[in-house]
């Protein structure tokens, strides 16, 4: 496995995008990105081992203190997990997203919705 | 949401380039894209005979289509009707209030882009709590569960899942008063994206 495959291959780094600009009570399109495997436990290695099944399952979104969403996944979302969904961007507070796997991994993002 | 736009500038794209191909390269040359560009072609459009030339009928077969899910290989299988019963009880399923967009012949199982989005109301009284994406054909049938509020204004969802082979896809959204509305569609991936 190369180095580049290797390191795509270890869950990192979430991202939450906002646009640049918004105003108060606006509909914002958030978009957020997990690197992350996304593990079936379906495949092999080349050499014939299996690879263990690791995904994430669990988004937890919050907008300042309220949990705005929440999606439930299996395996079936592609590897490095995208998902992009509307905010009413009503007060300024910060977006948190949670994602946690089926390893017990914790990763976490965040954004400051400010109006402009 | 740049998903619609992109999809269908694509499709008109394809539907000028075509016929340019057959003139430039006359018929023979002409079989090689129109066969890998066939199942694109919009419903409606003249079929101009590949499907029948190539003997398989595939390309026809493909965009003909329908993509309301009343195909009878499209009805649920027990295991999809199992999941959902689990879902939604014996509630009625109804058609409409759903849109998904997805490439009906995606190059890469792996990664299939899927857009849902709802015109139902987000309001505190009434809202969609969930929607779910279940691919009949998949390993895990149910493959996710957005749960909403009404802080996000409008049902809409864009993410990209996996499918193990040509399947029925279903996006359901499920109302806090207990309404269910799906929309169903046929999909082509070229490749096993779950093993």
């Amino acid at each position: 496995m190369s180095a580049r495959r290797a390191a795509r291959a270890e869950p990192g780094q979430g991202r939450i995008l906002l646009p640049e600009s918004i105003q108060r009570g606006s509909l914002v399109h958030v978009r957020t990105l997990l690197s992350h495997p996304m593990h079936t436990g379906l495949f092999n290695t080349p050499d014939g081992e299996p690879i263990a099944a690791h995904f994430v399952q669990d988004v937890v979104v919050r907008y300042g203190e309220e949990t705005i969403a929440r999606f439930r996944w299996t395996s079936g979302i592609s590897r490095d997990p995208f998902v992009s969904f509307p905010i009413r961007a009503d007060r300024e507070a910060p977006l948190r997203v949670t994602w946690t796997d089926n390893l017990g991994g914790v990763f976490e993002a965040s954004a400051e919705v400010r109006f402009s | 949401m740049p998903a619609v736009p992109v999809v269908l500038s694509r499709r008109s794209f394809l539907g000028r380039l075509l016929p340019a191909f057959g003139a430039a390269l006359g018929a023979v040359a002409a079989l090689r894209p129109a066969a890998l560009l066939g199942g694109r072609r919009p419903p409606g459009a003249p079929s101009r005979g590949i499907g029948a030339l190539r003997g398989d009928g595939s390309a026809a077969s493909r965009a003909d289509a329908p993509r309301t899910g009343r195909d009878a290989d499209d009805e649920p299988s027990e295991a999809v009707k199992k999941v959902l019963r689990e879902l939604f009880g014996d509630r009625e399923i109804r058609t409409g209030h759903v849109q998904l967009d997805m490439p009906e012949d995606p190059p890469d199982g792996r990664l299939v882009p899927v857009f849902i989005e709802s015109d139902l109301p987000m309001a505190p009284d009434d809202y969609v709590k969930a929607v779910h994406l279940l691919v009949d054909k998949n390993p895990d049938i149910h493959v996710a569960a957005f749960e909403l509020t009404p802080a996000l204004g409008l049902a809409s969802i864009d993410t990209r899942i996996k499918m193990r082979a040509t399947s029925v896809v279903r996006a359901i959204a499920e109302t806090s008063r207990g309404e269910v509305w799906w929309a169903t569609r046929k999909i082509f991936p070229a490749t096993n994206g779950c093993g």
